[in-house]
């Protein structure tokens, strides 16, 4: 039996990696997301490029990981960026159980291994109104749910977040938490199953950053963005309409679909234009957010302003 | 003393200048500074008559730069709506300020504190200074505007809508205990 007497050399280029990033830590996050960006060669991931068909400029990654809505550490954008530090991504395994034929535990780099990764450059619209776009590394939800072989009871996919209020300091509030815990949300089959539904494991060419939900998310860019759930724990087959977080927490202003749809408003404010980070002036909200062609019969004879 | 608390008052708005061309989300910027300004200083604006009341210190002729200050506050987050969130397009702006109760209760306290700027001259305020009381409408607006803005209200919401009900419910106790020592 091998005895590891020796730090192999990545591991210590890791360490002296975090020791840096403490010191980051303590002067400003500013620096801290320099030295993130400035993580080593070795965690380059390899995947094949987007050809980039809408020709969308992404915006920077300063941008990207500094302004976040990560409910499970704060209500602020910038908060997570330090806070989120703690998670701990390996092991991490993602659970796959329900109406599938192979129930079981999956670490996170066999997925990686088992379905390769590719690039996606997408639009990305918050509800409140802000947008961005993002060069997603992944792989389409598809391939993972023809390896789970759902069966035909399995109507909805339902996704969880990592229930762990030693990590997530917001699950430990219990009723002064700012949402429900652990977070839920739902996809119809055939919208999981659509070739724009992703899930990711990196952005710029890089792993996840902790605060932008590693190891693992869902990004459906045609839904406004709080369909797209961080830090994924489980993703389960099921008969029934998952009850998505938002959807529990005010069902008159969020609901299951939550498809960006410009003339369709939200209760308190309008979703007609957005702020593209970086910018001051504003710019349309496209229906479906600029997926229409592709997505559209998804939703054929369905009322978009009930069903919103 | 006064210039101070208008140089002191008025940093925050020097530093918004300088961090504008590095914002990730520049109109949000814009309005959380200027929304939160105007609210502080409305409330601080609002202390010096509880605090003549409980720690005898007389503050009382600051209130109206202090007021002043938070209108202008006021004044650059309608500004943010109409000239950089609307882009001037006063259809929409007239569509959304009736439609959504969040702006309209905003117009109605930024209305309440334009008046009351405006009859803030000596001349004028001896007139109608009763008026002032529309203060207290104002500010419950206005914390209804703040927890109505956010997708859910967090601590800040929580912490001014405590400090506001304490100078609130300061006055009301002061009232009751007036009218019922005036029945004795």
């Amino acid at each position: 039996m091998p005895t590891p007497s020796i730090t192999p050399e990545i591991l210590f280029e890791a360490r002296r990696h975090f020791l840096k990033l403490g010191a980051g830590a303590l002067v400003s996050s500013t620096a801290l997301s320099q030295l993130l960006a400035s993580m080593p060669e070795e965690i380059q991931l390899s995947f094949t490029k987007d050809p980039n068909p809408l020709k969308l400029t992404p915006n920077t990654f300063e941008q990207v990981s500094n302004y976040v809505n990560f409910y499970e550490f704060s209500t602020d954008k910038t908060a997570p960026v330090k806070m989120a530090q703690v998670i701990k991504l390996k092991p991490w395994s993602l659970g796959f159980f329900g109406e599938i034929a192979r129930e079981e535990m999956v670490e996170v780099d066999d997925l990686i291994a088992k379905f390769g990764l590719e690039e996606r450059i997408y639009r990305f619209r918050c509800v409140e109104g802000w947008s961005m776009v993002v060069p997603w590394i992944g792989f389409p939800l598809y391939k993972l749910l023809d390896y789970l072989q759902p069966n035909s009871k399995a109507k909805y996919v339902k996704f969880t977040t990592r229930h762990e209020p030693d990590i997530f300091p917001d699950q430990a509030k219990g009723l002064f938490a700012s949402i429900k815990h652990p977070y839920v949300e739902g996809l119809r089959m055939d919208e999981a199953r659509h070739p724009l539904t992703f899930l990711a494991v990196g952005m710029y060419g890089k792993p996840l950053p902790k605060q932008n939900g590693a190891p693992i998310r869902l990004v459906v860019p045609w839904k406004y963005g709080f369909k797209s759930i961080k830090s994924l724990d489980l993703i389960e087959c099921v008969e029934e309409q998952p009850l998505n977080t938002w959807q529990a927490m005010a069902p008159e202003e969020y609901g299951f679909y939550a498809n960006v749809n410009p003339h369709v408003d939200h209760p308190r404010w309008s979703q007609a234009k957005e702020r593209l980070l970086g910018k001051l002036t504003k710019q349309e909200t496209l229906m479906f957010n600029g997926y229409e062609k592709e997505v559209s019969h998804l939703y054929a004879g369905m009322d978009l302003r009930k069903q919103y | 003393m006064k210039t101070l608390i208008v140089v002191l008052a008025l940093l925050p708005l020097g530093y918004t200048y300088y961090a504008l061309e590095s914002a990730i989300d520049p109109i949000k910027m814009l309005y959380t500074t200027t929304g939160v300004g105007a609210l502080l200083l409305l409330l601080l604006s609002l202390a010096p008559s509880t605090c003549q009341r409980f720690c005898a210190l007389n503050l009382l002729r600051f209130r109206k730069t202090l007021g002043l200050l938070a209108f202008v506050y006021a004044l650059l987050h309608v500004s943010v709506f109409i000239v950089l969130d609307s882009e001037l397009d006063f259809v929409t702006l007239f569509a959304k300020s009736l439609k959504k109760p969040f702006i309209y209760v905003g117009v109605i306290a930024f209305l309440i504190l334009l008046l009351m700027a405006l009859t803030s001259t000596k001349k004028l305020f001896a007139r109608f200074s009763r008026y002032h009381k529309a203060v207290y409408g104002a500010l419950v607006l206005i914390l209804l505007h703040d927890f109505w803005a956010q997708k859910v209200a967090g601590a800040f919401e929580y912490g001014m809508m405590a400090i506001g009900i304490v100078l609130l419910g300061e006055r009301v106790w002061k009232e009751c205990r007036f009218n019922m020592s005036k029945r004795h």
